[in-house]
């Protein structure tokens, strides 16, 4: 019978509970979060602002989950610092809880560029929790024009929360292209153009020197000087993993808490997990921080059984994701905004693009609009490190299946066929 | 709890689970009228032809569950007492991360709908419809021991041969 305290109730938090739970009934968990809502599905708040789900449908896990699983859950509290030598954690209200393991789940943060002058102005969010939505979507209802700065997926999901509620939504980038973490230059060209279609302004190789207001904001400057009214902007500039609380530990960073395979950090009794982890990037081959859904999910499960006594390692992240706007998928892996050698194939008039990129005789990234099948057996390739050299020619087809790279794959314990 | 098991040696890819599959997801559940359908059916099976052999392909209701993991808006979860996994469409919204992760490949998007195409063992009748579809019995739908049995009987008359 151990003593867990979790920090953080989102997916990697969830996911923890979980793994502990499938093994270990017995040990107290205390989970502490800092948000005033049950655990909810983050990455919905867009579909939340554009009206299309219902805050009460954001819910990932409801009340009766903790019951269930028997966990202590305290929200809107915050840690303020972990104290390792002591294996404690000090609230910000200045109390204590101890612990025999502790799980870091804090997340990540909207980078908000401190150095843009008037960037504290009332109307000015990151875009990250249903409390920043909830705000946006106050000001939205009284708002005609709004300003997204980044061209990000989070920015691009914000603005096209926006343009389903109707209104002006002007998204600004500094770099000349968009998306540039989930697409290549040619892939982005063509949701460049999706966004465009759809009244959605997108302002490349444009950046904003100030923002303009009164208290209240009221207009965005250019550095052409221009300048642009509005009474929102949406900040979607990049997430950093929330460590703060763990600056006085011996705790191993880089931009994240770095983690082993087993889920721990460089001290005794101390797991990280999701958004604030640094983990081993399986096609990078160097540790990243892959801020992902699913990447948190895995680890916080692994955090969890680990802690309930397992010892099951992690085969390392990957940064992978897939959106829909506008009715145009994408679905991209890996590392597929390369220089090395690529099978693709490109149809701009039916937005059509795949990409699959190749180290010798791996696969290690893939990218594709329009027509995401079989994107899972391309991230089982990927993956597995599987040598691919004999069905090499055959990648690009739509008929790629299952049953023909399933003699390059490890099957374990799959039973399909006789 | 049963799953569906394939007999490469007798498939014929005549496509007939597929015709059952999508009629069975469509609204009128008939044929004739499926095919008019605003929103065309589409059939949750999918057979594939590689090295001369075809290979049938659905949702294996996998015991590890990536998709279930994967799911951002908490649509899919796994039922643990009936070993599959349940997909709530209302809860859906399209975002096709289970379509990015599936290990097979088994799962597809459906644009029109705005959720992903994905075998639930016809849940609204007895057994999958795919099975009594397939005029060779190629299909199967069995306990995963009938299974293990049926598979080492085949070797071991391969063997004694
Ligand atoms: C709009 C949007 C869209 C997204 N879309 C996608 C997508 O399509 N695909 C994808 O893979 N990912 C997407 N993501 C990213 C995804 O949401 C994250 O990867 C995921 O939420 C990470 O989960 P986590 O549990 O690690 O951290 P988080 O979800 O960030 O949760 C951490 C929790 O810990 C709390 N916390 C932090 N510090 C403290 C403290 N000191 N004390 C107490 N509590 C604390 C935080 O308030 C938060 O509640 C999206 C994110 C956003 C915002």
């Amino acid at each position: 019978m151990k003593n867990i305290v979790i920090i953080g109730n989102s997916a990697a938090g969830v996911a923890a509970i979980e793994g502990i739970r499938s093994r270990d009934r017995e040990s107290k968990i205390t989970v502490i979060s800092d948000e005033a809502y049950l655990a909810y599905c983050r990455c919905l708040i867009s579909n939340y602002l554009s009206g299309t789900v219902a805050e009460k449908d954001l819910t990932y896990r409801d009340a009766k989950f903790y019951k269930d699983n028997n966990v202590e859950l305290l929200l809107e509290k915050k840690v303020e610092r972990v104290d390792s030598k002591k294996k404690r954690i000090i609230l910000e209200d200045k109390s204590q809880i101890s612990y025999d393991s502790l799980i870091i789940a804090t997340g990540s943060s909207p980078k908000i560029p401190k150095e843009l002058k008037g960037v504290t102005k009332r109307g000015v969010f990151g875009f990250r929790t249903i409390k920043d939505t909830k705000e946006i979507i106050t000001i939205a209802s009284i708002s005609h024009t709004s300003c997204v700065l980044g061209g990000g997926l989070i920015g691009l999901k914000a603005a096209y929360g926006l343009n389903k509620r109707k209104l002006d939504v002007k998204v600004i980038v500094k770099s000349g292209r968009i998306l540039s973490q989930i697409a290549d230059k040619t892939a982005s060209e063509l949701f460049l153009n999706c966004f465009q279609k759809n009244g959605i302004e997108v302002m490349l190789n444009t950046d904003i020197s100030e923002i303009i207001g009164n208290g209240d904001l009221r207009a965005v400057k250019l550095d052409s000087g221009k300048a642009i009214g509005c009474s929102l902007v949406i900040v979607g500039k990049g997430v950093a993993p929330n460590i703060k609380l763990i600056s006085e530990t011996d705790i191993k960073t880089d931009k994240g808490i770095l983690v082993d395979e087993s889920m721990r950090t460089s001290v005794n009794d101390i797991y990280a997990a999701g958004d604030v982890a640094e983990t081993f990037d399986l096609t990078a081959d160097k540790y990243e921080n892959n801020a992902l859904w699913p990447c948190a999910v895995e680890q916080g499960r692994i955090a969890g059984l680990n802690i309930a006594g397992e010892n099951i390692k992690y085969t390392g992240s990957l940064g992978m994701n897939s959106v829909d706007f506008f009715g145009l998928p994408l679905v991209s892996m890996g590392a597929f905004d390369t220089e090395l050698e690529a099978a693709s194939s490109l149809d701009r008039e039916k937005n059509l693009y795949k990409k699959l990129v190749l180290k010798g005789s791996r696969l290690i990234g893939a990218l594709l609009v329009g027509d995401i099948r079989n994107s899972g057996l391309y991230l089982r390739l990927i993956k597995e490190k599987a040598d691919i050299s004999k069905i090499k020619d055959d990648l690009l087809d739509a008929n790629l299946s299952y049953a023909k790279i399933a003699e390059l794959i490890k099957k374990k314990e799959e039973k399909i066929y006789l | 709890m049963k799953k569906l098991y394939y007999d490469v040696s007798k498939c014929l890819a005549c496509k007939s689970c597929e015709i059952a599959c999508a009629t069975g997801k469509s609204a009128s559940k008939d044929l004739f009228k499926a095919v008019g359908e605003e929103i065309k059916p589409r059939s949750c099976v999918i057979v594939k032809t590689t090295q001369g052999k075809n290979f049938p392909i659905a949702c294996r209701h996998c015991k590890t569950h990536p998709c279930v993991d994967a799911c951002i808006a908490k649509a899919l979860t796994y039922d643990e007492n009936k070993k599959r996994v349940i997909h709530d469409k209302d809860r859906c919204i399209g975002c096709w991360m289970c379509v990015m992760v599936c290990p097979y490949g088994a799962i597809r998007d459906n644009k029109k709908l705005k959720i992903p195409i994905r075998c639930d063992l016809c849940a609204d009748v007895d057994e999958p419809r795919c099975i009594k579809a397939c005029p060779v019995g190629a299909i199967m739908y069995l306990e995963e021991e009938e299974y293990d049995k049926i598979l080492a009987d085949k070797k071991s008359s391969k063997k004694s041969l």
